[in-house]
């Protein structure tokens, strides 16, 4: 409803004026002319009508109607329009935030699952690596384990050769020194003789 | 402590002085002499080789000692050999003066061990066997060592001929020690 159209002209409040004045003008001279009959009718019917007072009252009323229309109804409207306007400008400011949380709201989600998904992700990464580093380190044990079995076993042989070695050497000392207790002890002069005689015989001289 | 270097030096000083007075053997001789009595008296070396006894009185005694039974050449070495407190060398002097006679005259010095004491025909075997195989002069110290169980060693130069008990029961371990690693 526009202002243009709901504003009365100047030409339509003066005319409104004059005829309120003459209904005033008007109404009052009917009251005061007719207040007998009126009354009469009154104490028939009951009912208070005096028709001038109500002419003159419409008369006073389109005088001071403008006024009214000035200083209440025009800025009433205004004030209601006003607030519809606030109130449309409220609804559009208030759609337009939800819609751009609606907006926000698909995007954090998008978002969200991006991150989701990522994570998802690397987890199973981090799980297929933990897979991975266990079979590997479990190879290493077992390889370790192998090689550590192997060379004790080397060590044992080893040691039992050892062994066996000292074992025979000793045999050997042992026997030779039975040999060179017996040959000591049967050693004499003569035989002495015999072996300075073979050695002399014998011996190949280096130069 | 006798520094072989230091002997060696008076050793050839002393044996080109007796090569020129053409005394060498007899200054081997005193030098025998001298060295035996250190080794075998023990007063006598322990007199010589006190670091408390004046280098004077140590030179008195010395010429006391010897003056009359050593050749002049051998008394000054001694003197100087006491005077110079260098009475620790005279066992080594010796030995490198014998070493000096024998390469001078080309001998072969050898050192022939036995159980038991070699007869002399068996001695002489030895020498006239080496001096025939070698070309060279023999000249052999002989030694007794009971250890040796019988037989005899030579030594010479670099090279050893054992013909001893303890030398074939040696080689023998030897030979058998080696086996058994073998057979590991």
């Amino acid at each position: 409803m526009s202002e243009a159209a709901t504003k009365p002209s100047s030409g339509t409040v003066i005319v409104r004026t004059i005829v309120g004045i003459a209904l005033m003008v008007g109404g009052m001279f009917v009251s005061k002319q007719f207040a007998e009959q009126f009354k009469t009718i009154e104490a028939q019917f009951g009912v208070p009508l005096d028709l001038g007072k109500t002419v003159a009252t419409i008369g006073v009323l389109l005088i001071i109607f403008p006024v009214i229309q000035i200083f209440f109804i025009d800025p009433l409207r205004n004030a209601i329009a006003e607030r519809n306007t606030n109130l449309e400008n409220t609804f559009s400011e208030a759609e337009s935030l939800r819609s751009q949380m609606e907006t926000m709201k698909r995007d954090y989600e998008a978002r969200l699952q991006a991150a989701e998904s990522q994570a998802r992700e690397q987890i199973q990464n981090s799980i297929r690596e933990a897979q991975a580093l266990r079979q590997t380190l479990m190879a290493e044990a077992t390889e370790k384990a192998d090689e550590m079995v192997r060379r004790a076993q080397e060590e044992i042989e080893s040691e039992k050769q050892k062994v066996l070695t000292e074992l025979r050497v000793g045999v050997v000392n042992l026997a030779l020194a039975a040999a060179e207790k017996v040959v000591g002890e049967n050693m004499d002069t003569d035989k002495n003789r015999k072996l300075v005689t073979e050695f002399i015989d014998n011996v190949e001289v280096a130069r | 402590m006798a520094d072989t270097r230091v002997g060696r030096r008076y050793a050839l000083a002393l044996f080109r002085t007796a090569k020129q007075g053409d005394v060498v053997r007899s200054v081997e001789d005193d030098l025998n002499g001298i060295a035996g009595l250190i080794e075998k008296d023990e007063s006598f070396r322990t007199f010589l080789f006190s670091p408390y006894v004046g280098r004077e009185e140590k030179i008195g005694i010395v010429e006391r000692v010897f003056s009359d039974r050593i050749t002049a050449i051998t008394m000054t070495a001694l003197r100087l050999l006491v005077s110079k407190r260098r009475e620790d060398e005279i066992i080594v002097v010796r030995d490198e003066f014998v070493q000096l006679r024998r390469e001078a005259e080309g001998v072969l010095h050898v050192l022939v061990t036995s159980a038991e004491a070699l007869e002399n025909d068996q001695r002489q075997q030895i020498e006239m066997k080496l001096a025939r195989k070698l070309g060279r002069t023999i000249e052999a110290d002989y030694a007794i060592d009971a250890h040796l169980i019988g037989g005899v060693r030579v030594e010479y130069d670099n090279f050893v001929l054992d013909g001893s008990v303890r030398g074939q029961l040696r080689r023998l371990r030897d030979r058998l020690t080696r086996d058994v690693l073998k057979q590991n």
